[in-house]
């Protein structure tokens, strides 16, 4: 009894034309993905290059571990250990300022916020992310700045610790949203298995809920301390600049440089060619590597815990230590001996003592409490973490709203600047922002896409698969000021772009292509896997199966990571400053090898180089903030659509 | 040990070894599917039946790490053999999966989108093709009327029946099913039987089920596997009255299981 | 509910590309936006982009501000950067005027040989304190013991009991090397200095802080900060238009104008528009120093 079915369907065949086309598309995405490659190993090769010199004619000593930072003393001194003294101590202190808010607000949020209070601080602080950095430096500039010389009673305000509450604030709203995400994203069952022994809430929290999100608030420590080693603008305005190490090194209120500072500073003004020219180069090298190097440190920490927390792989020493009750004092005593340390170098010992006393006293009394009394008290301690979050959220906005409110005008809008930006308006700086924004995102938004479809949907787990995403983390990395420093040298004066749109262009959307590749791969991967089974059963090929199943659902995903990058992009100064911004302009550019305004440059040079140009100052920060928040505020409104829908990921 | 069972044969593994990574999950497959027939596929969870059934089609080339020897023939040709256009063999061996997963579409669009994707642009043809499959599917009658709205809105026996209305307007000839009721309430579970009841005139089907009650009911043929090996294969009643190994006898008897 | 949402944004996506890209084409109808740049005809018209230092930055300016009122053809891009970004730029030619606040350097020269520098103008570098800073005047070996760290109070050089923060401008600007040069010698700056990338950083750094003490140019001289006199063979000198003029202030120099191989066209004109009598009055106004004159 032979069917009939085998004679009606032959064996299929080779497939010809479709299959060609299949392995263009592939061949494609697999293009984009190189480019991030490309775009690293180009950027790396050239800061190496370009600083060779310095290395070569100083000696890698004392380019390294020179202590002395002074370029056109004679004979002229390179050594770059002060300004990465800087950089260390500002983000460490932006750390220390940071993590402990931003982790007790993450918990108050995920664990103990009322709906309705999580759905309005949520939003709040990530807006507080869209906040462009020069704004930050400004407001630190205007009001830290002023604050801390007056109440420390110092001769100036411009110090490690000016930098570093400006950079803890500018990380909060980073680690908050990360920490968060992995706060809420401990299974239920979790906190009811701890909460049906008879925990209490506050021990579920410190004992299931926070341990489980570790590696997840770890990532975003991480990812905010990245942020600060690589900030600029905001660094730059308010540490003072002065390329000295701080003696004793707790000496919170003494002024320092820090790597991006320099380039920052530097770039501008210094002859090119020169050897201080290549020293820049080593300078923007070190940077990077130190990026580079907390980059993999926590990658290399994040693998331990995960492999710890899912119990494969060897069980981690660090999480052992962590784990351990006696080492989890060690964090606290320490804590309190460093806040004697700068007390001590701030106000002499008097404060140091008490300052150690009271630490001391705290930890005594803490295993004394009862459960409900330490319930309490760390609840206590949240709530007031939260309000300072909020506070200094709140002091910010009202600050550059209040005063730049009188300065919005129909004119100042519409007009051109005059008076180098004293009077007149800021029209050509929007247009600006606009152009190189759209410019930037038409640039990376196919790239950046192509890229993760490549790294999601046609991975194979190979070498240079783990190439191109190290690259795309290595350029996520990559300090913006870097970014700038490399469109400077490469499409500005390399391929004679000038200092123009298309320069800017590049540049901005160099910077943002990890973010869009990044989100773009987290959409695409949040599509169930049984829907490309399902297509793909049917007899669609894969990109019938990418283009038809997979993206449809990761569009509001996509879409958020193109908003975000966006707001990013209309935000950066660094990138800009070299590349594409002219101070002042009357005519709008009219072609891409013009230079434009931005905003963020407009706001950068009136606040630094403008005396007397307050009022439109302000006014410039308030529209650019409103312009950033307009984008945020579209992104966090897609989201919750999609959310409150419980449809597709994003 | 394993039979060829009577009707003519469409697909066919010989020696077929599967790893995952390190692990071996099929060891020394040999299997014949006769054409136009019901055959089922049972064992304790992680005995491989699904890893085989995933072999049919190909499946597997989505699991990482994932190596295949030995031969798997469909029709006779070797779909492992390189240049074979796995495309055109899951058109033709189509696939209901364990758990309903229709695309985010509406019910209309979900079940179009296989001819679509295969070329079909006319309405006229698409409208037919969707009503017929949802016929077959024993769905049409529910969703006659709204046809435009959202499959995620259908509830889980509905949403399989709608995979299967799917997997039918391609024309396949095999369906392979992984557990497709094992999500769904026993009334849902009864439709879908009947359905495979319906189905097997035209198609041969091969279904992968932990629940024996259900093999015994729907299939012609029974294979039995557990770790990995093909323990007995032949007739469902032979197998389940008169099982020849010992393993089987026990696993059919709830001494394991 | 989902496969409406999910089908509407796919088109969306591509909206948002085809958008971005429109806007991209701004570039292209920028001359639609504002009114296209018409001359009177004859009269110089065209795109001319002037760069580099922050010290001949408002001066540029406002020459630039002026230029276009009476030529409406022309379109003048002033943008700042440093004294090496804009002779950098020249060289590369992606600008036509450079401004330089210091001569060419070696390395510069021998890059691009082309270039000329014009000077535009003088100007006098003041020291500036707050404005409630006693202090009657200051000597140049004072300013310099300042500046190396060797005097930290106020009360050392005649003023009240205060501890002295000196800001000065980044060690590549061609105002610091100037300072360097003039007021430093071979004394170098102490490195607790605070560093500002500009002359109007200075300026606004040390309006608030009674402690501070920097140095701008003239230009950025005003009622928020208060100028020292320097004191010269036992006089003091204030600052100002006439005492650089006369050469009796002891810390000037020129600010340049750079071109590569000549200017031509509106950069020749606009050079011209500068040194003619209408632009050196800008030029005072701006609190700078003719060189006409």
């Amino acid at each position: 009894m032979h069917p009939t079915s085998t004679a009606r369907l032959p064996a299929p065949a080779r497939a010809g034309r479709s299959h060609l086309e299949e392995h263009a598309i592939r061949a494609l995405w697999l293009a984009c993905a190189l480019v991030a490659v490309l775009a690293v190993g180009f950027i790396l090769a050239f800061l190496v290059v370009y600083g060779l010199p310095a290395f070569a004619e100083i000696g890698v000593l004392e380019v390294l571990l020179g202590d002395s930072w002074s370029p056109t003393a004679t004979p002229p001194a390179f050594g770059i250990l002060p300004l990465a003294v800087g950089t260390l101590l500002v983000t460490l202190g932006a750390m220390l300022f940071a993590v402990p808010l931003s982790v007790a607000t993450a918990i108050y949020l995920g664990e103990l916020a009322p709906p309705r209070v999580r759905n309005l601080v949520r939003p709040a602080i990530e807006l507080l992310a869209g906040i462009p950095s020069v704004v930050f430096g400004f407001f630190g500039l205007i009001v830290l700045v002023e604050w801390l010389r007056v109440s420390f009673a110092v001769p100036s305000g411009e110090s490690v610790l000016a930098g570093s509450l400006l950079l803890g604030v500018m990380t909060l709203p980073t680690i908050i949203s990360v920490s968060e995400d992995a706060i809420s994203s401990v299974p239920r069952e979790f906190r009811e298995g701890s909460l049906a022994l008879g925990a209490t809430r506050w021990q579920t929290i410190r004992r299931v809920v926070v341990p489980s999100a570790l590696p997840g608030v770890t990532a975003a420590i991480i990812l905010g301390m990245g942020r600060a080693i690589g900030e600029t603008m905001a660094v730059m305005m308010v540490t003072g600049n002065a390329a000295v190490i701080p003696s004793p090194i707790t000496d919170v209120l003494s002024p320092v440089r820090t790597l991006t500072g320099t380039l920052g500073i530097e770039m501008g003004e210094v002859a090119i060619g020169s050897l201080h020219y290549h020293a820049l180069f080593a300078v923007a090298t070190v940077l990077l590597v130190i990026t580079l190097a907390v980059n993999l440190g926590a990658s290399a920490i994040l693998r331990r815990l995960n492999a710890s927390a899912t119990g494969r792989g060897s069980p981690s020493r660090l999480a052992a230590v962590l784990g351990r009750p006696r080492a989890g004092m060690a964090v606290p005593v320490l804590a309190a001996v460093l806040a004697a340390a700068v007390a001590h170098s701030v106000g002499g010992l008097l404060p140091a003592l008490a300052v150690f006393a009271a630490g001391l006293l705290l930890l005594a009394a803490v295993p004394r409490l009862s459960r409900n009394q330490a319930e309490k008290a760390a609840f206590l301690l949240l709530y007031l973490a939260v309000a300072a979050v909020v506070a200094i959220l709140a002091i910010i906005l009202l600050d550059i709203v209040s005063k730049g409110l009188p300065a919005l005008s129909w004119e100042f809008l519409t007009g051109s600047p005059r008076d180098l930006g004293r009077a007149g308006g800021i029209f050509p700086a929007i247009v600006g922002t606009l152009c190189l924004v759209a410019g930037a995102i038409a640039l990376a938004l196919p790239l950046g896409v192509g890229a993760a479809i490549h790294l999601a949907e046609y991975r194979r787990e190979n070498r240079l698969t783990r190439l191109i995403r190290s690259g795309v983390d290595l350029l996520n990395g990559t300090p913006s000021i870097v970014f700038g420093l490399f469109g400077f040298t490469f499409f500005v004066l390399y391929l004679e772009f000038g200092v123009s749109m298309l320069a800017g262009q590049v540049t901005l959307g160099l910077m943002v292509l990890p973010t869009i590749i990044r989100t773009t791969e987290e959409a695409l991967r949040q599509v169930p896997q049984g829907l490309r089974e399902g297509s793909l059963a049917l007899g669609a090929t894969q990109w019938q199966t990418v283009r038809r199943v997979v993206l449809p659902p990761a569009a509001p995903g996509i879409l958020t990571g193109t908003i975000l990058s966006v707001g990013r992009a209309a935000g950066e100064t660094a990138p800009i400053l070299f590349t594409a911004a002219v101070f002042s302009q009357r005519h709008l550019p009219s072609s891409l090898l013009d230079p434009v305004m931005a905003l963020p440059y407009h706001l950068f040079v009136l606040a630094t180089n403008v005396p007397g140009a307050q009022q439109n100052t302000y006014g410039t920060a308030l529209v650019l903030i409103l312009l950033v928040g307009a984008v945020y505020a579209v992104t966090i409104a897609v989201r919750a659509r999609y959310r409150a829908a419980g449809g597709a990921p994003g | 040990m394993t039979g060829t069972p009577a009707p003519g044969t469409i697909i066919e593994t010989r020696g077929l070894d599967l790893w995952y990574g390190p692990c071996q999950a099929l060891k020394e497959i040999t299997i014949l599917i006769p054409a136009n027939r019901v055959t089922a596929l049972i064992g304790p969870s992680g005995c491989g039946k699904s890893t085989l059934l995933r072999c049919f089609n190909r499946m597997n080339d989505l699991v990482p790490d994932c190596r295949v020897a030995g031969l798997a023939l469909y029709h006779g040709a070797d779909i492992n053999a390189p240049g074979y256009d796995v495309v055109e063999l899951r058109k033709r061996v189509g696939m209901v999966f364990q758990k309903p997963n229709p695309f985010p579409k509406s019910i209309y669009e979900n079940v179009a989108y296989g001819p679509r994707i295969h070329g079909e642009r006319d309405r006229a043809t698409l409208d037919a093709v969707v009503e017929r499959s949802l016929r077959s599917a024993a769905l049409w009658d529910e969703v006659e009327d709204r046809l435009q709205e959202p499959a995620l809105g259908l509830s889980g026996g509905q949403q399989q029946r709608l995979c299967i209305a799917r997997t039918l307007a391609v024309e396949p000839d095999v369906i392979l099913m992984d557990e497709p009721c094992s999500a769904l309430d026993p009334i849902a579970t009864a439709k879908i039987e009947n359905l495979i009841d319906d189905l097997k005139k035209r198609y041969t089907v091969i279904i992968v089920t932990h629940n024996m009650q259900q093999a015994a009911r729907v299939s012609e043929f029974t294979g039995f596997m557990y770790l990995g090996e093909l323990v007995e294969y032949g007739e469902t009643l032979q197998v389940f009255e008169r099982p020849a190994e010992r393993l089987t006898e026990n696993y059919i008897t709830g001494r394991f299981g | 509910m989902q496969s409406h949402r999910s089908t509407l944004f796919l088109p969306g996506l591509a909206a948002v590309v085809i958008g971005a890209l429109l806007v991209a084409g701004c570039t292209g109808t920028g001359e639609t936006a504002t009114p296209a740049p018409t001359g009177p005809p004859g009269g110089p018209a065209g795109r001319l982009s002037v760069t580099g230092s922050t010290t001949v930055l408002p001066v540029a300016q406002a020459l630039a501000e002026r230029y276009m009122d009476l030529n409406s053809g022309a379109d003048i891009q002033v943008s700042g950067g440093g004294s090496s970004v804009g002779i950098a730029a020249v060289g590369e030619k992606t600008a036509e005027i450079g401004m330089a606040s210091r001569g060419l350097k070696d390395a510069e020269t021998a890059k691009y040989a082309a270039l000329e520098p014009v000077a535009i103008a003088r100007d006098g570098i003041a020291v500036i304190v707050h404005p409630s800073n006693a202090v009657a005047h200051l000597t140049l070996d004072q300013v310099r013991e300042i500046y190396a760290g060797n005097v930290t109070n106020w009360k050392d050089v005649g003023g009240q009991d205060r501890q002295i923060v000196a800001i000065g401008r980044d060690s590549a600007s061609g105002t610091r090397e100037f300072f360097t040069e003039k007021v430093m010698g071979t004394t170098s700056t102490t490195a607790t200095m605070l560093e500002k990338n500009s002359n109007g950083a200075i300026q606004s750094s040390v309006a608030p802080n009674p402690g501070a003490i920097g140095y701008v140019g003239l230009g950025y001289l005003d009622a928020t900060v208060r100028a020292v006199p320097l004191q010269v063979d036992g006089t003091a000198v204030e600052p100002s238009i006439e005492t650089v003029a006369d050469g009796r202030y002891p810390v000037a120099r020129e600010l340049y104008f750079v071109t590569s191989g000549g200017a031509t066209g509106l950069a020749q004109e606009f050079i011209a528009f500068a040194l003619s009598g209408e632009g050196q009055q800008i030029v005072e106004k701006e609190g700078f120093i003719p060189v006409a004159a």
